[in-house]
């Protein structure tokens, strides 16, 4: 898979008020700047810098990392819902990457 | 001062040269103090180790470089601001922060992580009063996973 590319897990429905959890899986190498131990070249960084989740386009957690999160990055947070609504992640990279995944959720 | 004082005092003088340098990483700041002074503003000794965070995190890694840890806590969400993940002996310690907000119905998030070497772990939320909280677990890793 390409780099990015990003599968988004929540529930297809849940009730109102019911805190859900939101999982998230990123195809990304995470690898840390570092010296090639065979020709001892410096290889840059690269990363996931910054995630934001956001329900309904209003902000609801922002992740921060650096190269210390394993390679394909998963990930899960909770959410409390309390109306139907798009679960939207939104991902950078220290290369200038953006990418973006979408979810919706349907709340009885 | 006659000659024997003299060769005395210079002797402890000069043993007290040899020890310093030797004694010095353990009065200088570790790389994990240095970061969290930097990302937190304050010092690792000022925050308490608290019940109410589990940090779920095996004892025994498998893998260095897939370590999966969850952080859960009975404290209400909005009374947290920050979620910060490091790991002692990493080359660099700080993994993740993650800020939190009441739409997140409680504080829970969890992930994998890399460790170079057997370490702890450390889960430290920052509470909107502005004072920090930590739970800390040890992991043993067999093959480390950095770099």
């Amino acid at each position: 898979m390409a780099v990015g590319t990003g599968i988004l897990r929540v529930p297809k429905e849940a009730k109102k008020g019911e805190v859900v959890r939101v999982q998230m899986v990123i195809t990304h190498p995470m690898s840390p700047a570092r010296k090639d131990p065979q020709t001892g070249q410096q290889i840059p960084a690269h990363h996931l810098t910054k995630l934001d989740l956001l329900f309904n386009d209003k902000l609801v957690s922002t992740i921060n990392m650096g190269a210390g999160v394993s390679a394909n990055p998963f990930m899960a947070l909770t959410l409390k819902v309390e109306e139907s609504g798009v679960v939207k992640i939104v991902y950078e990279d220290n290369k200038g990457g953006k990418w973006e995944k979408t979810a919706e959720i349907k709340v009885s | 001062m006659d000659r024997r004082k003299f060769l005395a005092l210079s002797a402890v003088a000069f043993a007290g040269l040899s020890i310093a340098p030797a004694l010095r990483p353990a009065f200088g700041a570790t790389k994990l103090e240095e970061e969290i002074q930097k990302r937190l503003g304050v010092q690792l000794l000022q925050i308490k180790e608290s019940a109410d965070i589990k940090l779920t995190a095996p004892t025994i890694a498998e893998s260095g470089a897939n370590v999966p840890i969850t952080v859960e806590s009975t404290i209400p969400v909005d009374k947290v601001e920050k979620l910060y993940i490091f790991v002692d002996k990493n080359p660099s310690p700080w993994i993740a922060d993650v800020s939190l907000s009441p739409m997140n119905g409680q504080v829970y998030f969890s992930t994998r992580i890399k460790m170079g070497e057997t370490s702890n772990v450390r889960a430290i939320l920052k509470l909107k009063d502005g004072s920090y909280v930590m739970a800390t677990k040890e992991v043993k890793v067999t093959a480390g996973g950095c770099g």
